[in-house]
């Protein structure tokens, strides 16, 4: 059975991280897609319906929990799961993130790229289920 | 004969906005929604002009500019970057790689990009 | 409280010099690597290498940023004062952004006098000051409206009046007072500038005030807002 690749959107607005991350998950299996504003991050899940969702916090114009907030409150993307990726680790920060509907908290410092990426594959096995 | 506009832009909804606009302003326009298929396309269609984006899934647009400059076939086809990055070493870098122009999507409306659009044509045909 | 902060600026001065070091040895690496004395690279591992170069170079800056503010609040800010031309100057940089400002759909325009004596101050300073406010014109553009940026040059007394006049965003009233203090960022920070340190500004000041001039802005009564600075002629 051939599975259709996984789609994930990541709204971040460092371009050396979009990069990296981009080659990271492509080469493990996933189909990547990039926004650099939490505008252009809405309007992507709209139209791609991604499978999961990377969001940056310090994002110019609307920044992520207002990203989240119009994520949840839109039937058409309110069911994409949201991992939030943040510059800081503050625990106001992070309960706000989960409460708001965030699936996870990440503090990009604290946790290395592959296992953001062993976070994501967890997930969908845990989907399968 | 109408001039061939082609536009490499993976947002689909951008793309067919921009596409119809352009066939309403009379010219033939081919949209391709990645890298890859957008070179074949120029390789294929040579149109007069190439819009670009530069964040597109798989192969990003800096790359595609380069395969474009590299190409004895497509190398001499102005091509106009329409994208979302803005910042001033990102406007350089495409220009420095080949781009004729470049336009920040925030900064320009149909009108002002079908504008400069008719305008390169113009410039190219001297 | 002011030895609390005396302690704070000796510490970061002290910090940044230390971090001077590591920055440079990385390069050093850098170099060896990218050279490919060592061994053969392919493409994408140049571009990697070339990716930290980059990244490296913004944290230079940000350690050498740290140094000024030190130095400019233990009151050790020097300059390399020369006699120079103001108008060559700012006309080298409009050339430098035109590129930039084009993409934003904006127009420069520089007017100025005939005939204007030099200045007496620091190039590469004063350079830093022009860029920042011409940066910060683009940045805070409307996107809906064609961006118009008007650089003026004029003599005043024993004083030349740089002026850069924009049709933006402007800045609210209630920020007026934060504008020249250290980490300055408008809440609307555009996606052209995601990672502005919010400096600028703070030195530039530093930097006007040090040569003998004043330095400020004002709302315009359209839109945007005019920031302007003074340097005294040079005799």
């Amino acid at each position: 059975m051939i599975q259709k690749k996984k789609k994930i959107l990541f709204v971040e607005d460092d371009k050396f991280l979009r990069k990296v991350y981009k080659e990271k998950f492509e080469r493990a299996g996933f189909e990547f897609l990039e926004a650099i504003t939490g505008q252009e991050g809405i309007h992507k899940a709209l139209i791609e319906k991604p499978d999961l969702i990377l969001l940056d916090l310090m994002l110019p114009g609307k920044n992520g929990f207002e990203v989240l907030i119009d994520l949840k409150s839109n039937p058409k993307t309110k069911k994409i799961p949201v991992i939030i990726l943040s510059n800081l680790g503050q625990e106001s920060d992070r309960k706000k993130g989960l409460s708001l509907g965030a699936l996870d908290y990440l503090v990009k410092p604290e946790i290395s790229l592959s296992e953001v990426v062993n976070k994501v594959k967890e997930y969908f096995l845990k989907l399968e289920k | 004969m109408k001039e061939k506009i082609l536009i490499v832009e993976d947002d689909k909804f951008l793309g067919e906005f921009l596409l119809k606009r352009l066939k309403e302003e009379g010219f033939e326009v081919f949209l391709a929604t990645n890298g890859e298929e957008g070179f074949n396309l120029a390789c294929e269609k040579r149109p007069e002009l190439i819009i670009l984006d530069l964040i597109l899934p798989e192969k990003n647009g800096y790359e595609v500019l380069e395969d474009l400059k590299r190409n004895p076939l497509t190398s001499n086809i102005p091509v106009l970057i329409l994208s979302n990055l803005g910042q001033k070493e990102e406007v350089e870098e495409a220009l420095r790689k080949g781009a004729e122009d470049f336009l920040i999507k925030a900064y320009y409306s149909l009108d002002d990009i079908t504008l400069r659009v008719r305008l390169h044509l113009k410039k190219s045909k001297k | 409280m002011k030895k609390k902060k005396k302690v704070f600026f000796e510490a970061t001065s002290i910090a940044a010099h230390q971090l001077k070091n590591p920055i440079s040895i990385i390069k050093n690496y850098l170099e060896v690597l990218s050279s490919e004395e060592i061994g053969k690279l392919n493409e994408k591992q140049k571009e990697y290498l070339s990716d930290i170069a980059e990244i490296l170079e913004k944290m230079r800056r940000i350690v050498e940023y740290l140094l000024e503010i030190s130095r400019i609040e233990e009151g050790k800010y020097k300059l390399k004062k020369e006699k120079f031309s103001l108008e060559d100057l700012t006309e080298n940089v409009i050339k430098d952004f035109k590129i930039w400002a084009q993409a934003t759909n904006t127009e420069i325009f520089f007017k100025r006098e005939k005939n204007l004596p030099k200045v007496f101050s620091d190039p590469i300073r004063i350079r830093h000051v022009i860029e920042n406010f011409i940066s910060n014109a683009i940045k805070y553009k409307k996107p809906e409206k064609k961006g118009k940026i008007i650089i003026s040059i004029k003599k005043r007394g024993k004083f030349l009046l740089f002026s850069c006049k924009d049709n933006g965003i402007g800045i609210p009233k209630k920020d007026f007072k934060k504008v020249f203090t250290k980490f300055y960022r408008s809440e609307k920070a555009t996606q052209l500038d995601p990672q502005g340190t919010g400096l600028g500004l703070f030195i530039d000041k530093a930097t006007i005030e040090e040569s003998g001039g004043k330095i400020g802005f004002k709302k315009n009564r359209g839109s945007g807002m005019t920031f302007y600075f003074t340097l005294p002629c040079s005799k």
